[in-house]
């Protein structure tokens, strides 16, 4: 029995070693205290995050109104959706929606390397940016709303100063509403994407910089070839965040346009709401709602692959 | 202390013997008439309490925009209210999926003959009806008189046809610079126009859409070139009714078509525009019917107290009652005894009175409009695009509603 126990120990150790990454008794119980703090957060998201995302995608595949009970139909609500107008108007315009996620960026690293400086009162400006961040997105819609209207301030302001020779009826006009509405959505963003690349812009040692324009660099080439390559993870995070919110554009759109003109901006989100709870068909909104997070994963996917070198390597 | 808690006990124990228990609790949901008409739905309760000592009702105001999230979320969570206040077309939606309580099958005869019949036939699915005509607010015109001089029109001549309201809105832009009015024609609304302008949307047997006939083009037609021209604004398509009151009390729309009930906002919102309002009547069309939003008493499906809960919806909606509450508000009874009261013809100069009396003199020729269609949702979102790009200017009004009309008929 000892004999046979003998050996058996240095592999058990090793595998400990191994297999726990060499975590000692103390360790161990500083890991279980750790997870005792995570339990009530992943009950929570369990209740309210998980338990939905799974009864949601199930609802899918089911017929349902709130009212009556389910009814298991398999896939017929996409197969359905290949056939359904509004589906790829709304895909479409969520999908254009997508422009805002480059302009968003730029402008915002931008305005973060402006406001990166020790000038006098930056703190200032740079709280100023952030207010519209903090304002509700039904505040800020309404606020929009009122001012392009063809009547509006910005009408007036563009007539006056001779930029317009009449009137633009920005949210009326077909061809027009998507980029209007998606001028609110970037007017909100920025201030929240600066201070992402803000953060990212001070986590960057000043000596790598110092040391480019000793080398005789410009100031242009110092942020081409140094300051924007280390400001990746920035831009991974940030334009992930922007791109799931840029595909799930809803508040804007319901307060500003109510998804017209000619459902030019009837979006993603909006036409789920439709389906769901104006038109109490629950089953396919939930078969919508797959869609559009299938899309936001891949997008995610494509994004990390993008920004992954500079990204991974850097943490 | 242990006396006192002991005292206490004993006393909660001999009233609680004193009064009979309720044996049934009724849950009353109402739309947006708190805090204006907290007491008059409190007095209504308490009367009905005392006179049924057995039923208690609890009542919960609901603002209108939550009322059918609130409904579905209480229905599926199996705590549905039993008697709800809802309008025509959410309770159409929710009988089309078999939620709600037959009120042809629950009510006696005698008591359905006490109703106006076309508001009886308000909500209706199937050929029954799925609520209590409760009460309704035919729209009137509301317009305003400084405007009007200014235009070189007559404030004491207000339109009466849809034709004069036309030529009169032009006048006013022509003359002011301001818009006549914001003419109901977005989405679906323009179905209820047609129907009042004696154009059909349905074949007899409901199973075509038959709205692309050269008449129907020619009504869409002159609104799109209405449009072009200038002659209403833009956002009257994106924001209806809402805009067009918020205009009016901003003093920049000569006439707004709304319900009486609207004025009071008119009133809150800009004293001296009210001041300048004159009331007519709703312009007639060539159809001799009117749009009339009718509010119902419905009874989910789902109720505990089915029996007490249609008995309670026959009480709120019955003639006593009905008159009591347009006593305080410009709102119509849906009774026939009620509305014949000397109060609707009793003369008085305000914007109210004068929308009451109009209001009583068009109820025989008022009737809901809406349309009940199945896959209503998806046959709405077809018109909308089509109303929308004929005055946009992306198809024809022909082209428009011929493609609205392949679209219905593909799916009725």
């Amino acid at each position: 029995m000892g004999a046979e126990a003998r050996p058996a120990r240095p592999a058990v150790r090793a595998a400990a070693r191994v297999g726990r990454r060499g975590l000692t008794r103390r360790e161990r119980r500083a890991a279980a205290v750790a997870y005792a703090f995570l339990t009530p957060a992943l009950v929570l998201l369990g209740v309210f995050t998980f338990y939905p995302v799974l009864f949601g995608t199930a609802l899918a595949l089911f017929d349902y109104d709130v009212i009556s009970p389910p009814r298991f139909v398999g896939l017929a609500h996409f197969r359905a959706m290949a056939e359904d107008r509004y589906f790829w108007i709304a895909l479409g315009n969520s999908v254009k929606f997508l422009l805002v996620v480059p302009v968003l960026q730029g402008l915002s690293i931008a305005l973060a390397v402006t406001v990166n400086k020790p000038v006098r009162g930056i703190r200032w400006f740079r709280a100023a940016y952030y207010l519209p961040v903090v304002t509700s997105m039904v505040a800020v819609g309404l606020m929009w709303r009122w001012l392009l209207e063809q009547d509006g301030v910005v009408n007036w302001l563009l007539l006056s100063i001779g930029a317009l020779a009449r009137p633009v009826a920005w949210l009326g006009d077909p061809d027009l509403a998507l980029y209007a509405v998606m001028f609110v959505t970037l007017w909100k963003g920025l201030g929240f994407y600066m201070v992402i690349y803000l953060v990212g812009l001070q986590a960057i040692s000043p000596e790598v910089e110092e040391a480019a324009v000793v080398d005789g660099a410009t100031r242009w080439q110092v942020f081409r070839r140094v300051t924007l390559p280390l400001l990746r993870p920035s831009i991974l995070l940030a334009s992930t965040i922007s791109a799931m919110a840029a595909l799930k554009v809803f508040e804007e759109v319901y307060v500003m346009t109510g998804g017209g003109p000619m459902f030019r901006t009837y979006t993603m989100f909006y036409y789920i709401f439709d389906r769901g709870f104006q038109q109490l068909d629950m089953g396919y909104a939930a078969a919508l709602a797959v869609v559009l997070a299938g899309a936001i994963l891949a997008l995610s996917a494509v994004n990390f692959r993008i920004f992954r070198e500079g990204g991974w390597t850097y943490h | 202390m242990r006396a006192v808690v002991l005292a206490l006990v004993l006393l909660l124990g001999v009233i609680g013997h004193g009064t009979a228990a309720p044996a049934v609790t009724l849950e009353f949901w109402t739309i947006s008439l708190q805090p204006f008409f907290t007491d008059y739905v409190n007095g209504l309760i308490a009367a009905y309490q005392q006179a049924n000592p057995t039923v208690r009702v609890r009542w919960v105001d609901v603002q209108f925009q939550a009322v059918e999230q609130r409904l579905l979320a209480a229905l599926a969570g199996r705590v549905a209210p039993d008697v709800v206040n809802l309008n025509t077309e959410i309770a159409v939606r929710l009988a089309q999926r078999d939620a709600l309580v037959d009120m042809d099958a629950a009510v006696p005869a005698e008591a359905r003959a006490r109703y106006f019949e076309g508001l009886w036939r308000s909500a209706r699915v199937g050929g029954r009806t799925y609520g209590v005509p409760w009460y309704v607010t035919p729209s009137v015109t509301a317009y305003n008189a400084v405007l009007y001089e200014r235009a070189g029109l007559d404030p004491a001549a207000p339109p009466r046809t849809e034709d004069e309201m036309i030529r009169h809105a032009r006048q006013i832009k022509d003359r002011t610079g301001t818009y006549g009015f914001m003419p109901n024609v977005d989405g679906v609304r323009m179905l209820h126009r047609f129907q009042e302008h004696g154009l059909p949307v349905l074949s007899p047997d409901g199973k075509r859409a038959v709205f692309n006939s050269p008449a129907h083009v020619r009504y869409l037609a002159q609104y799109v070139e209405l449009f072009k021209a200038d002659y209403f604004p833009e956002d009257t398509l994106r924001r209806g009714y809402l805009g067009a009151t918020e205009r009016y009390s901003a003093g920049r729309l000569g006439m707004l078509v709304t319900g009486p009930q609207f004025l009071l906002r008119v009133k809150q919102d800009n004293p001296e525009v009210y001041a300048q309002t004159r009331v007519a009547a709703y312009p007639r069309g060539r159809g001799r019917v009117l749009h009339l939003a009718t509010m119902v008493v419905s009874v989910p499906r789902a109720s505990r107290h089915r029996q007490a809960a249609v008995d309670f919806a026959l009480y709120v909606t019955n003639d006593a009652n009905q008159l009591a509450f347009s006593r305080r508000v410009v709102v119509f009874p849906s009774t026939r005894r009620a509305a014949a009261d000397p109060f609707f013809r009793a003369a008085g100069s305000g914007p109210e009175d004068v929308a009451r009396r109009i209001a009583a003199a068009d109820l025989p020729v008022a009737r809901d409009l809406s349309v009940v269609v199945p896959h209503a949702g998806d046959l709405f979102r077809i018109f909308r695009e089509a109303v929308e790009s004929a005055f946009y200017g992306k198809r024809s009004p022909q082209d428009a509603l011929d493609w609205a009309v392949r679209g219905w008929n593909e799916r009725l």
